[in-house]
């Protein structure tokens, strides 16, 4: 079988064929991955389920998902890699993990499926990059980052701005406030 | 203030806690990382070791990692889940928990990005958090213009 993709645990104990292209490739960011994954995301393509060959011993642990449905998760006994998943409700389909899939410059999968970066939580930050050929976008230009990090074009309200009033001398800074100015700073003391 | 945390694998079969406060946190992107990781990098917390107590069955897998150092990985025999990393040689490091595995993987940001070198084209980094181009010892890269 001419393979599109191979892949292998850390130890070398399980390797991994895959024939044709992932169905689907998502990022899942769900507290039973973040467990398995050593805290990040687990990066999943999909693959049909007929198109995975597998050699090697595998260990299994299935669980009942928030969905309701039973997700069993393959792993390799010796070196504890993540390597496939599979959802009760679709079996014709069978999850690769990324991190199991070796690099080939030019087809590795990646997550794609609309372009959007979200900050969720405290520090992670999510992805979806839509285009293939993209490379790693560009940071957010200082200018346009808030104090957390964020673009603060796209705030409900700003974090920071430009406060005229703090060049002018002492005098003459309580003079006028904008609308709303201590619930800004409110917000402002209670994220830092 | 000093405080207990608690942990466990997905499946239950190993819990741990941690009589000490996070020294602190970091990801790695390291390729081995990705490997054990389902792709992402790993977060990593590091605490003083003698203060981690584990509970119940676990795998160890050594390896000789990109750096050179000789490290050893825990994870759950029944679930598979990655538990800790341990630098073996050289000693004295501090031992570093998979954040997923701790009760509260909030419990402490990671502050630097280790290995950004081998980061996926997809993947898009925390622009805030210094990026060192291999392990955390190596030059920061500079990525704004």
């Amino acid at each position: 079988m001419a393979s599109a993709y191979t892949g292998g645990c850390a130890c070398g104990q399980v390797t991994l064929a895959m024939a044709g292209e992932p169905v689907l490739i998502r990022q899942c960011w769900c507290r039973q991955c973040r467990r398995i994954a050593a805290g990040g995301p687990a990066n999943n393509a999909a693959f049909k389920t007929e198109d995975v060959a597998i050699t090697g011993t595998l260990g299994s642990h299935a669980y009942v998902a928030a969905s309701g449905n039973t997700l069993t998760q393959w792993f390799c006994p010796s070196c504890g890699t993540p390597l496939t998943a599979q959802s009760s409700a679709r079996p014709h389909l069978l999850t690769v993990r990324f991190g199991a899939i070796d690099d080939r410059t030019g087809s590795s999968p990646r997550p794609r499926s609309g372009p959007t970066t979200r900050r969720t939580g405290r520090w992670s930050i999510r992805t979806w990059s839509s285009s293939r050929s993209s490379r790693q976008r560009r940071p957010l230009p200082l200018e346009h980052r808030d104090r957390d990090g964020g673009d603060m074009r796209f705030s409900y309200m700003p974090r920071a701005c430009y406060e005229p009033w703090n060049d002018l001398p002492p005098a003459f800074r309580s003079r006028r406030r904008p609308p709303f100015w201590n619930f800004t700073q409110a917000r402002l003391e209670s994220r830092s | 203030m000093l405080m207990t945390h608690t942990g466990k694998c997905l499946c239950g079969q190993v819990r741990f806690t941690i009589d000490a406060d996070p020294i602190g946190a970091r990801m790695c992107w390291c390729r081995d990382c990705q490997r054990i990781a389902s792709g992402s990098a790993t977060v990593n917390v590091l605490f003083p070791e003698e203060a981690v107590r584990y509970e119940g069955e676990m795998g160890v897998f050594r390896m000789i990692a990109d750096s050179g150092n000789e490290v050893a990985r825990g994870f759950c025999t029944g679930c598979g889940a990655q538990m800790y990393s341990r630098t073996v040689v050289p000693g004295g490091l501090p031992i570093r928990i998979r954040a997923g595995t701790l009760d509260d993987p909030d419990l402490i940001a990671p502050t630097a990005i280790l290995w950004a070198g081998s980061v996926p084209a997809w993947a898009e980094l925390d622009p805030n958090l210094p990026q060192h181009g291999k392990g955390p010892d190596s030059p920061v890269i500079e990525t704004y213009s």
